[in-house]
């Protein structure tokens, strides 16, 4: 199977059916979509609308239902959980909402795990690299209980571009900070993004994020819709 | 690879900086410990109690044989390093002052006692003192009994077979002369170069040579190995300690059992609380289990990080757990040193094996199902972090756990019997704390409704979290359990030993006493302020035949050996006859004496042992001998007897009708305290031709033994109750950490601290009341299994402890609880939030 080079992600009639104590539950409707090299794509939509699900099947977290992902050429739909680990490892990086940073690590090491996992040797130089870019160079001996909210967040960062990924998926990386820290971490995250040319997709709640996007994905109730100029308003108010 | 081992290195590192790895760690550290310092304590108790008890073999092995033994067999004793020497036996007819009785003679050669000692003095039942020495040539030393038997001075002249020796000391005390309470014949000790020229030795006589060795197990066990095949079973007989099935030996036996027993729960301890820490390890590594696999890592790479963790955690554990254990029994060792004198120089390696082995099976068993857990925490966790281990199954955990358990006591003790019992009693306990944890849902759910008061709040989270609740539930009543079993044993224990020797246990046993001295006897005593037992009629009969059977050699085999006490039944038997059975006396077939009716067959009640060994069935016919008549009886009951009470008892006791015809001597005790012997002169002045027996010696010998052997278990008590306070603690601890963020929920939503802390507080004052009361339980079947198969005790219940078990557990869980709980709302709400993360 092959993808036109300049398609990061494609995705063909996804599906994801779960059951529950009540029977199966459909959480995302067939969803086709592409999302080209380099670009910037949020998701937006309410809370329980199927975005962070999304998201988990994009990133090779979860298995689709039914459907063909493939990312970066990789069919991730027919790949076991090895198989995309490997993939997670050589292309992907991730931002959480809970910055989901290993506590018994420093931040540094933490920045140096993913490096490390794809066998890089140059790993802690990368590291401390990196971490200086973040602005937390003297901080790289503390443990993530030792930094603030935002700090954690661009240590976070930092760890999500440390292997150079194709593709970087953030889970509403503003969410759990104020509004200070919260444009630090927006300005952090686009630009180390536009440097090194990764392509993004975003879930947020946050409109103003979303804006920073190039393209807009709106999510309601497992249904995707671009949101072009006209349905922006809606889409905002949903988000909102 | 290499990454993988460093990343564990790593996590290790700082959590263990971090405090993160205490829980676990802690619990490895507690188990190698306990079971280090209580084995390695009761090794070397042991081997310090085998060499006290040696004494009363004067050895640590004995060969005893029906003739003399091929000199080459001693020379390969010799040449093996080990001590030897020698003793002959000979039942002989001793002359002096122109009257003659029947001694137990012994020869001694230089060297005897190899263990023990003997005590000699120049009064009549006088203190002994300590001698090294033997009787030289021509010199004999002799009992009390002897002298006041044939009225002898110090100083007379006694003939032995054909020679004439001259009675130069009183002997006090030899160290093998046996439990019994009469020790026949009064003992008479010459020289070994003096024998052949008494010229008794010859053929028809009834002699025993014994053979003395003394050396290390080792060296013992392999000379045992070279002489066995050249044995022959009839005449010869190899002992040691362990073999002696008196009281004593019994005695060791029971502590030996007691601290393997102590030891096997000081493991389950470990295993409990390893398992514990080991869930618990596991639930807080699955956020960076879910982040590596996020980032990446492959399920090869995380298995080999956590098993890599898991290797350094355990050997540190070991390390750690080593040196304490070791301290520990350190102190233990110089705590006790005034009771009992154990040796710390001798280092023994099985204890340490076993505690490395025990640290490492249980760190490797018990964390294998949590970890297995771990490894299958999906990557999805880093978005939905509800999410858990992909595997669950309590009955895999349950049954995992408990076959580790199992195996690791069965190798342990390697008796599957005490191990089986621990196991079973386990098995009920953790059954039935599952039902009861259902049944407190179903309860909790109606009581738990209404106001959200501090007791709401307390049964809601019983209920909500049931299944943690009954993981807790059963490491808090397994721990309780164990600590009652060790407890409740070890009270049982000690209070039987003392109960066998109670202050004022009769220390002279008088026998010959005839029907006219009988008043005359019993008033001087009470004269002179001393107290007379029972007067038990005897006479002394001749055991004819079985149901015409008539007795042979083989039967009376017993006849050829030294006098021994109860084992030595004779040809010649000692009657008595009595309507009431005697205490500490137990028909065990048939039926007791009844009231003799005219023309009725005349009834005896037979001693089950002796009835074994002479095949004497129910209704067998017995006749005896009694001076020239004899006298037919039918056996209507066979009894058991406690060997182990200080009082006359009797193979044969007879209707007393069927004796009415015969004159009867009598035979009784009494108490006199040691440091009031010089008024036994005075008591038995008017009473020559009573026969005194003095086992003072041998009571304040076994008691002393006794009282060691009571603070060693006293001390493994205390041992085993630290180690078990340390699980509670640990448990509370880490039970404190899951409830951590229902109480940063709680504290944010602006609960007071008072309401929390009594919440939480009621919350564990209810699962240590309901672990105390289902642990008393065990413990009872516990310990009724225990004591009546292995202990050889009677068992009964332990009604007090249903109360006590129930009311500690919940005031000790309660306290702790209320400890750790105090500690988290000292941290304010933001800290107690991050504390969460």
């Amino acid at each position: 199977m092959t993808t036109t080079p300049n398609v990061m992600i494609e995705t063909k009639q996804i599906t994801k059916v779960v059951s529950t104590s009540e029977g199966e539950l459909q959480i995302l409707q067939p969803i086709s979509f592409n999302v080209k090299e380099g670009e910037s794509v949020a998701i937006v939509g309410a809370s329980g609308s199927g975005k962070s699900t999304l998201l988990s099947l994009l990133a090779g977290l979860d298995q689709v239902s039914d459907g063909e992902i493939l990312l970066a050429g990789s069919p991730l739909h027919s790949m076991d959980e090895e198989q995309r680990a490997r993939i997670r490892g050589e292309k992907v990086g991730f931002i959480f909402q809970s910055f989901m940073l290993v506590q018994s690590l420093t931040a540094l090491e933490n920045i140096m795990l993913p490096a490390e996992i794809a066998g890089m040797d140059n790993a802690k130089q990368l590291g401390q690299q990196i971490l200086e870019k973040v602005g937390l160079g003297h901080r790289g001996n503390h443990y993530p209980n030792q930094l603030s909210g935002g700090e954690q967040q661009r240590v976070a960062i930092a760890r999500a571009f440390i292997t150079k990924p194709k593709i970087l998926f953030a889970d509403e990386p503003t969410g759990n900070l104020d509004a200070a820290n919260s444009e630090k971490v927006e300005s952090l995250l686009f630009e180390l993004n536009r440097n090194s040319d990764t392509t993004l997709v975003l879930v947020t709640h946050d409109p103003v994020l979303a804006k920073h996007c190039q393209r807009q994905l709106n999510m309601q109730a497992g249904v995707l819709t671009e949101i072009t100029e006209q349905n922006t308003q809606t889409a905002q108010q949903q988000a909102g | 690879m290499k990454y993988g081992f460093n990343l564990a290195w790593r996590l290790f590192k700082h959590e263990a900086k971090r405090g993160e790895l205490t829980i676990i760690l802690f619990a490895i550290v507690l188990s190698v410990a306990a079971v280090l310092s209580l084995s390695l304590f009761s090794e070397r108790l042991q081997s310090a109690l085998t060499a006290k008890s040696a004494e009363f073999i004067a050895a640590d092995r004995l060969l005893e044989s029906g003739k003399p033994v091929d000199p080459a067999w001693i020379d390969k004793a010799k040449e093996m390093g080990l001590q030897t020497t020698q003793q002959v036996y000979a039942r002989s007819m001793v002359f002096g002052n122109e009257q003659m009785t029947l001694t137990s003679l012994r020869a001694a050669a230089s060297g005897y006692p190899l263990k023990g000692e003997l005590k000699t003095s120049t009064e009549l039942f006088g203190l002994g003192d300590v001698t090294d020495s033997l009787p030289g040539p021509g010199e004999a030393w002799a009992e009390s009994l002897l002298l006041q038997k044939l009225g002898l001075k110090l100083g007379d002249k006694i003939e032995v077979g054909d020679k004439e020796f001259n009675l130069t000391r009183i002997i006090t005390d030899v160290p093998d002369s046996g439990f019994s309470v009469f020790g026949g014949n009064p003992k008479v000790l010459i020289g070994i170069n003096d024998l052949a020229a008494t010229n008794i030795t010859g053929p028809g006589s009834r002699i025993d040579y014994t053979y003395f060795f003394v050396g290390e197990n080792s060296d013992l066990d392999d000379y045992y190995q070279w002489l066995r095949p050249q044995l022959d079973r009839e005449i010869h007989d190899w002992e040691s300690v362990e073999d002696d099935d008196s009281r004593l030996g019994r005695s060791v036996g029971r502590a030996e059992q007691y601290f393997l027993l102590a030891s096997l729960l000081a493991i389950v301890l470990a295993a409990v609380s390893i398992a514990v820490a080991a869930q618990r390890y596991s639930q807080r590594h699955y956020d960076p289990v879910a982040i590596m696999k996020t980032l990446g890592a492959s399920k090869k790479l995380v298995q080999r990080v956590y098993l890599y963790q898991i290797t350094f955690i355990t050997i540190l554990g070991i390390l750690l757990g080593t040196l304490v254990g070791f301290v520990i029994q350190h102190l233990v060792v110089l705590a006790v040193a005034d009771k009992v004198t154990v040796s710390l120089d001798v280092w023994h390696w099985r204890p340490l094996i076993i505690a490395v082995f025990t640290g490492t099976i249980c760190a490797v068993l018990f964390s294998l199902y949590p970890l297995l857990k771990l490894f299958s925490v999906p990557p999805l966790r880093v978005l939905r972090r509800d999410l858990g281990a992909g595997m669950s199954s309590r009955v895999l955990q349950f049954s995992a756990t408990g076959t580790a358990i199992l195996l690791l006591m069965w190798a342990y003790s390697q008796n599957l019997k005490i191990s089986l019992i621990l196991f079973v009693s386990g098995i009920v306990l953790v059954s039935a704390l599952l039902i009861i944890t259902y049944g407190l849902i179903a309860v909790g759910r109606k009581l738990g409704q209404g106001k959200m008061g501090a007791w709401q709040l307390a049964w809601a989270r019983i209920r909500r979290r049931a299944m943690d609740n009954s993981v807790q539930l059963i490491s808090f009543s397994v721990t309780i359990m164990l600590l009652l079993v060790v407890l409740v044993m070890r009270n049982d224990m000690v209070s039987q030993w003392q109960d066998q020797l109670p202050q004022g246990t009769p220390n002279y046993f008088m026998s010959n006493i005839t029907e006219q001295q009988r008043p005359a006897l019993n008033e001087h005593f009470n004269q002179l302020g001393v107290k007379t037992d029972v007067f038990y009629p005897v006479v002394r009969a001749r055991f004819v035949s079985i149901n015409d059977e008539t007795i042979r050699t083989a039967v009376t085999k017993e006849d050829e050996k030294k006098d021994d006490g109860r084992n030595g039944l004779g040809r010649e038997a000692n009657l008595t006859w009595s309507n009431q059975l005697q205490k500490e006396n137990k028909i065990i077939a048939g039926q007791w004496l009844d009231k003799w009716q005219e023309g009725d067959d005349f009834g005896v009640s037979v001693e089950e042992r002796i009835a074994e060994r002479l095949n004497i069935k129910l209704n067998d016919k017995l006749t005896f001998n009694i001076g020239s008549e004899v006298i037919t009886v039918t056996v209507t009951s066979l009894r058991s007897v406690n060997w182990q009470t200080m009082q006359p008892n009797f193979f044969f006791v007879l209707q007393p009708e069927a004796m009415e015809a015969f004159l009867p001597t009598y035979i009784t005790s009494f108490h006199v305290a040691t440091d009031n012997k010089a008024k036994i002169a005075e008591l038995m002045q008017p009473f020559s031709s009573v026969t005194l027996f003095d086992v003072d010696a041998r009571i304040n010998q076994l008691r002393e033994i006794v009282d060691q052997v009571s603070v060693a278990v006293e001390f493994i008590l205390v041992l085993v109750l630290i180690a078990g306070s340390l699980v509670l603690i640990a448990q509370v601890q880490a039970s404190m950490d899951e409830r951590l963020q229902e109480l940063a929920i709680l504290r944010t939503l602006g609960a007071k601290g008072s309401l929390i802390r009594a919440s939480v507080i009621y919350e564990f004052l209810i699962i240590g009341a309901v672990a105390g009361l289902m642990a008393a339980f065990a413990n009872e079947l516990t310990l009724y299994l225990l004591q009546s198969q292995i202990f050889q005790m009677q068992g009964k219940l332990h009604f007090e402890y249903w109360l006590i078990a129930p009311l500690v557990g919940a005031i000790t869980v309660g306290l702790l609880g209320a400890a750790g709980c105090w500690r988290l709302l000292t941290l304010n709400t933001s800290q107690l939030l991050r504390k969460m993360v």
